[in-house]
């Protein structure tokens, strides 16, 4: 029989103890860390407001906790079309985010390969694009609990609503300078430079008689304001129209 | 959205009689209330639209068979526009054409915004041409950069109508920037091209008397 020396087995016991405890130690101080530090990644997208508010309408009583329809007939205060209407708001938002994502996607991956954005970067934008996916399902789930078959075709509707009131803000937009090109073109029109006087008066070959001198383009100009249209007339004439 | 099980609660509140929801209490910062009294009314307004719906439509419907109804007025409005202009009655001509625009930019919103840009073009485009023959050419300008916003390919007269306002306003430099781009979106159009060469002409002669 062997005899156990205990007392020279200690050593390295010890030594696999203070091993072993350290690897753990590190171990879940690393995890934690990593832990908190990916739940205070900044989320990418601000609060999703429409998805609040629809959230918020279908709480209002609080009866409303359970299936959407069930529970939104059941209380007079909410009628469903507002709910409806607050799912389609929602889903244009989505629409908004999505294209945020696909835009984002190529740049952010390229960055990251390239090492110009830092690890967590991607990080965020994972799970935002996870964010997106589960709020895609879930919206087209609620759409079908408010109408048959309406999962379908809500994010169509919404993908809609979504180019035209982009369309729309840039028409109003343009359409809105239209009064400060006006006032400019006035003021333009009764200061107007000599030069462009006198090649009008070429252009135009009117009589414009009293220009001889080109210091005193603005009484002319202002005794005849229809001087200026008047000279484009005939080259545009001959194009046409649809 | 942090969390996809939580959500922020909203102090919401509904109008008994017009259903318009409203927010109640006070929000905490100025800022964020703002912003939701901007979604609230959105979506009051779209929740109004949904009532257009016909009968049996409880939801927008899906997108592409469009209802007829608003094209025929459009076109219509579009027709009488082009038959007073082909008259030479130039404001009765941008009074259709603006009437046609409310009508055309009025659909419901989720009608295919591709008809939109479709039948906005042909109106913005021609009442800028009505405005010119009128020698407005701001509003001129205006309205065939709007014509371009709304159709950037195969708009070549847009281009044109607003690249020779700009000329007829003595706004050369702009102009040649901008009938170079739409030589850059259209091809080789040769209206195009000639107005750009007329433009060059234009610069180079204010170049020569100015030195």
């Amino acid at each position: 029989m062997v005899d156990i020396d205990w007392w020279g087995l200690i050593v390295p016991f010890a030594y696999l103890v203070v091993l072993s405890g350290t690897f753990m130690t590190f171990s879940t101080i690393y995890r934690k860390r990593k832990a908190t530090q990916s739940a205070n990644l900044a989320p990418w997208f601000g609060p999703h407001l429409q998805r609040n508010i629809y959230l918020s309408l279908l709480h209002m009583e609080p009866e409303a906790n359970g299936s959407e329809k069930a529970a939104a007939a059941k209380t007079p205060k909410v009628p469903e079309s507002v709910i409806r209407a607050a799912l389609l708001r929602r889903a244009v938002e989505d629409i908004h985010r999505i294209i945020q994502i696909r835009t984002a996607k190529a740049a952010c991956s390229s960055l990251l390969q390239r090492g110009s954005v830092g690890d967590d970067l991607w990080q965020r934008f994972q799970r935002a694009e996870k964010e997106m996916e589960e709020e895609l399902r879930d919206v087209v789930m609620e759409a079908n609990a408010l109408a048959p078959n309406w999962g379908q075709i809500i994010f169509q509707s919404a993908n809609e609503i979504a180019a035209n009131t982009v369309l729309k803000q840039r028409l109003d937009e343009i359409q809105a300078q239209t009064e400060r090109e006006k006032e400019w073109w006035e003021k333009r029109r009764s200061t107007i430079k000599t030069e462009s006087l006198k090649k009008l008066e070429d252009e135009s070959e009117k009589t414009q008689g009293k220009v001889g001198s080109e210091d005193e383009p603005v009484l002319v100009d202002t005794n005849t304001p229809s001087a200026t249209p008047v000279s484009g007339g005939g080259s545009k004439k001959k194009k046409g129209r649809k | 959205m942090s969390d996809l099980d939580t959500f922020t609660l909203l102090h919401l509140r509904i109008d008994p009689q017009s259903k318009a929801i409203g927010s109640a209490g006070a929000t905490a910062a100025g800022t964020t209330s703002r912003t939701l009294e901007a979604e609230l009314a959105a979506l009051n307004a779209l929740h109004r639209s949904l009532h257009s719906l016909e009968a049996p439509h409880v939801v927008p419907p899906p997108p592409v068979p469009v209802n007829p109804k608003r094209s025929a007025n459009v076109t219509k409005l579009r027709e009488s526009g082009n038959a007073e202009y082909r008259k030479q009655r130039y404001g009765e001509a941008i009074k259709f054409y603006t009437l046609g625009l409310q009508m055309a930019l009025t659909r419901p919103a989720w009608e295919p915004s591709q008809l939109v840009r479709e039948e906005v073009h042909q109106l913005y485009s021609n009442r800028a041409q009505a405005h010119m023959q009128l020698a407005g050419w701001a509003e001129g300008a205006v309205d065939a950069e709007a014509s371009v916003e709304a159709k950037r390919q195969g708009n070549a007269k847009a281009w044109l109508r607003r690249g020779r306002c700009l000329v007829e306003m003595g706004r050369l430099e702009e102009a040649r920037d901008w009938v170079g781009k739409g030589l850059e979106v259209e091809g080789q159009e040769k209206e195009l091209l000639e107005l750009l060469k007329e433009v060059e002409g234009r610069i180079a002669q204010d170049k020569a008397s100015g030195a």
